[in-house]
């Protein structure tokens, strides 16, 4: 059933067939929430994702957060969980598994992947931390979001961050500079990398470091 | 004959009479070439030259006598007019003539050949000779003889400078090259035409300078660089004449001066024999400027680009040792303190300006500004200083060069000490009659701000001294509210009278930390550093070193320790030293004079500088984003660079830092089409 969902009079007068897919959407979103908060809590997704056959820490679940638009991390509240299965047009387990491969070509695409990637970062912020994450946290996320596309650049990226000590947290213009020098500079060459351009200054000495670890 | 000539002509007999004048001319000119051939050896260029006179005094009368035939016919048949036609006869046989022209110019070579090695020739003659080249025509003059003779020249100079060079140290081939140049000149002065003149200097100045400047430079002993050392003015400024005549000659000299002055520097700035002592390593500097300075002015006539050299040198190897500021300070801390000492204004105002000069070379004035004020501090606290004046004269220097900014804590500074004066007198006359017969108290109130920060570490005062220090800080409260004050126990000095032995009375000039720890004697002979240590709270480092001072140093030791070792132990006593003896009735065992800083010291210092760039590096960039609102990042870097130079020179790196920082504050934002920009965020 196609229905055109966003237009007022579809939504003023939803058709039998959707209102049955909210409901299951909800009823799905029932058996994952916690009684008393209604989310789904860390534990909830962890079994979600027992069910989906996904590893929770996969990037796959990321994605899904992405698409939900979730806030915070750990949480999927109704409303999020309603976005994203709408738009992924699943009310079950198995359609939601059946939607990620396509979920994933989705986000790589360049354009929603320049949205995902910050996304991935604000996701990763908490109370306390709120515009920058500890080192091992974003060692961890750049392996789970970058090492598809850009593994060797990621590897190098990891390896310079756990060693150097002048850096104790990432803030969100280091992040998208690493992506931005994944983008664009040539790997393992370096060649095109220009220090006196307007790179962050971490990524200048992650150059730096690399050239001298080649002599 | 006029009269039969003008007939002539009047009757159409012109072109006769011109081509019987021709002819009759030419076959005389053929015979007497011969003459000429005959002459020998030095005869021959006087019989040319006899004959040429000869010859002249003829074409004269011709010409007279011929006058009418030069003004009709001659212009209207297109004829070459009498006087030249004779001088181009002249020219064509005699000159031109194969057995003459040779042998004219070779004897004509070889005369000069010969003077120049010394003999003497007819000067006349040449005179003569060369007159009647120029009168057939410069062509003549140029072709038959210049131009051979410059060639001839060329080779003779290029010979002999090549032999000068083998033999001659630098000094003495400048003398003969300088020497042959007059020589060329007065040559031409006296027996060539003028306009050979800039001609031989060129050809001279070619072979003998030009050819050899870099040897010259480099000659090893005695080049430039020795001429320099030894300060040869003489030598130096005829170098700097005869270089200045040729292409490059004197950019030649100033290139090598200066990488010898940054060498020279270099070494002078890293050495640490001479690092040890700051003032002597200034005055080093000081010496080298002025022996340069008048290098320049005497034997460069004070050459500009010397001048700039020079100081694109010092200011090159002052910054390449980071304590040339402190150093700086320290040799104006000496001058003022005790350096100065009874010399006139006149005097005062030079070494100022001189130090002045060194100042200007700094990159990292702001450093100096530190240490200044540090030292200032102590000069001021101390009472030490030679002259207000010359303290005044500084500032007023310093606020000159560097603007207001630099100097109004400095300022603040004197301004403390003249109203701690009027507030201590006021406090004297108030409260005379409660404060009684108790210590004299002499508080310099200081403004937070404009004196070096300070820690105030704790400290125990003796009652006594509380017990003015209270009523005085009572007095100033109640006078000023809202205030704070905190005593700087570790920055006082006290004046004890103390009785040794057998009624020996001293006066002893201490700090206020050595203060605390004797007065606790005039209750116990006896006290362990542990007492010490609870009784006055003096942080340990500072508790040793004062015990140090008062019990370890010969002629100063009016403490007793047990045991007798150099260093001051924790498990030390502390005696009362009964037996203490001094020739001065005043004996001076505090000391607050400045000095080169400790290595922790200075890592401190500097900490504290780099503290204070960076938000006058931030400061900088959010001006220049303000108005430039969008920028790239070399752009910024150098703005930043321009506006922050006259206080110190900003790391690259550093800048960015303070970029990358003022984004994640929200000042400024990556431009989101051209990641190289950035943009001010309103």
């Amino acid at each position: 059933v196609s229905t055109n969902l966003t237009s007022r009079k579809a939504q003023r007068v939803p058709t039998k067939a959707v209102s049955k897919e909210i409901e299951r959407i909800d009823q799905l979103f029932y058996t994952y929430a916690d009684g008393s908060s209604s989310m789904i809590d860390p534990e909830g997704i962890e079994t979600l994702c027992s069910h989906l056959e996904v590893p929770h820490t996969d990037v796959r679940i990321l994605m899904l957060a992405w698409k939900m638009g979730c806030e915070k991390q750990g949480y999927f509240t109704l409303d999020e969980w309603r976005t994203g299965m709408k738009a992924l047009r699943a009310d079950s387990i198995s359609k939601l598994k059946k939607a990620f491969p396509e979920l994933v070509q989705e986000v790589t695409r360049s354009s929603n992947f320049q949205d995902f990637y910050p996304y991935a970062f604000r996701y990763c912020l908490t109370e306390d931390k709120k515009k920058c994450i500890e080192i091992p946290v974003a060692c961890e996320l750049l392996n789970l979001v970058l090492s598809l596309q850009f593994r060797p650049q990621v590897e190098k990226l990891i390896n310079y961050l756990k060693h150097q000590n002048e850096y104790k947290v990432i803030n969100m213009d280091q992040w998208m500079g690493f992506l931005r020098f994944c983008n664009e500079i040539n790997f393992p060459s370096l060649d095109n990398y220009d220090a006196d351009q307007a790179w962050p200054l971490i990524l200048d000495n992650f150059v730096e470091w690399l050239r001298a670890s080649e002599n | 004959m006029c009269r039969s000539a003008y007939n002539m002509v009047l009757h159409k007999y012109g072109e006769k009479l011109y081509n019987g004048l021709e002819s009759t001319m030419t076959w005389r000119l053929k015979e007497i070439s011969k003459s000429i051939e005959a002459a020998q050896g030095g005869l021959f260029l006087e019989e040319l030259n006899a004959k040429w006179m000869d010859h002249n005094k003829a074409l004269q009368m011709i010409r007279d006598i011929l006058m009418y035939m030069d003004r009709t016919y001659v212009p209207t048949s297109h004829r070459t007019p009498v006087h030249e036609l004779g001088l181009n006869l002249w020219r064509d046989h005699i000159i031109h003539y194969p057995m003459i022209h040779g042998r004219l110019l070779d004897t004509l070579l070889d005369l000069i050949h010969r003077e120049r090695m010394g003999e003497v020739i007819n000067r006349g003659l040449m005179r003569s000779i060369t007159k009647m080249l120029m009168d057939l025509g410069p062509a003549v003059y140029q072709d038959d003889f210049e131009k051979p003779f410059l060639e001839v020249s060329a080779s003779f100079y290029s010979g002999e400078s090549q032999e000068f060079i083998e033999c001659c140290d630098c000094g003495n081939y400048l003398k003969k090259a300088e020497r042959r140049l007059n020589e060329e000149m007065e040559r031409v002065s006296h027996y060539l035409d003028a306009g050979s003149e800039a001609k031989i200097t060129s050809v001279v100045e070619k072979e003998m300078i030009a050819n050899h400047m870099h040897r010259l430079v480099h000659m090893e002993n005695s080049g430039l660089v020795n001429m320099l050392i030894d300060d040869k003015y003489e030598d130096l400024g005829r170098m700097y004449t005869l270089f200045r005549r040729v292409p490059d000659g004197l950019s030649t000299i100033r290139d090598m001066m200066t990488s010898y002055l940054r060498e020279t520097g270099k070494h002078l700035v890293t050495d640490p024999e001479r690092l040890k002592d700051p003032v002597e390593f200034v005055q080093c500097l000081l010496n080298e400027k002025d022996k340069h300075d008048k290098i320049i002015n005497v034997a460069f006539g004070n050459d500009k680009t010397f001048q700039n050299a020079l100081n694109s040198s010092f200011e090159f190897f002052i910054n390449l040792n980071n304590r040339s500021p402190e150093f700086i300070s320290l040799y104006v801390d000496d001058k003022l303190r005790k350096g100065l000492k009874g010399a006139t204004e006149e005097d005062v105002e030079g070494i100022l300006d001189k130090v002045m000069m060194l100042f200007r070379y700094l990159q990292e004035k702001d450093v100096f500004e530190k240490y200044y004020k540090q030292h200032l501090a102590k000069r001021l606290l101390s009472g030490k200083t030679v002259s207000d004046d010359a303290e005044r004269s500084m500032i007023v220097k310093l606020k000159t060069e560097c603007g207001y900014q630099f100097t109004s804590k400095l300022e603040g500074m004197f301004t403390d000490m003249k109203t701690s004066q009027d507030t201590m007198q006021d406090f004297y006359a108030k409260k005379s009659e409660e404060l009684g017969d108790g210590p004299t108290l002499d508080v310099h109130i200081l403004t937070t701000g404009s004196w070096p920060t300070q820690p105030s570490p704790p400290c125990s005062l003796p009652p006594e001294i509380l017990a003015v220090c209270e009523k005085f800080r009572g007095y100033y409260l109640g006078t000023h509210s809202g205030r704070r004050l905190t005593w700087q126990t570790n920055m006082g000095t006290a004046d004890i009278k103390a009785t040794f032995g057998k009624s020996q009375k001293h006066e002893l000039n201490v700090s206020t930390y050595q203060m605390c720890v004797l007065m606790l004697f005039n209750t116990s002979d006896g006290l362990s550093y542990k007492d010490i240590e609870q009784a006055t709270e003096i942080p340990s480092t500072d508790l040793k070193r004062c015990l140090q001072s008062l019990a370890c140093v010969k002629g100063k030791n009016v403490l007793r320790k047990e045991p007798m070792s150099k260093d001051i132990s924790e498990d030390d006593t502390f005696y009362f030293n009964d037996k203490f003896t001094s020739k001065l009735v005043k004996v001076k065992i505090g000391t607050v004079v400045a000095a080169k800083e400790s290595e922790p010291e200075k890592q401190e210092t500097r900490q504290r500088v780099e503290e204070d760039r960076k938000p006058q590096i931030e400061a900088a960039i959010v001006r220049i984003m303000k108005s430039r609102r969008v920028l790239d990042h070399n752009s910024i870097v150098s703005e930043v660079t321009k506006q922050l130079q006259a206080r110190f020179l900003p790391n690259p790196v550093i800048i960015k830092k303070r970029i990358e920082s003022l984004i994640e504050r929200e000042f400024l934002e990556r431009d989101k089409a051209d990641r190289k920009l950035y943009r001010y965020l309103a």
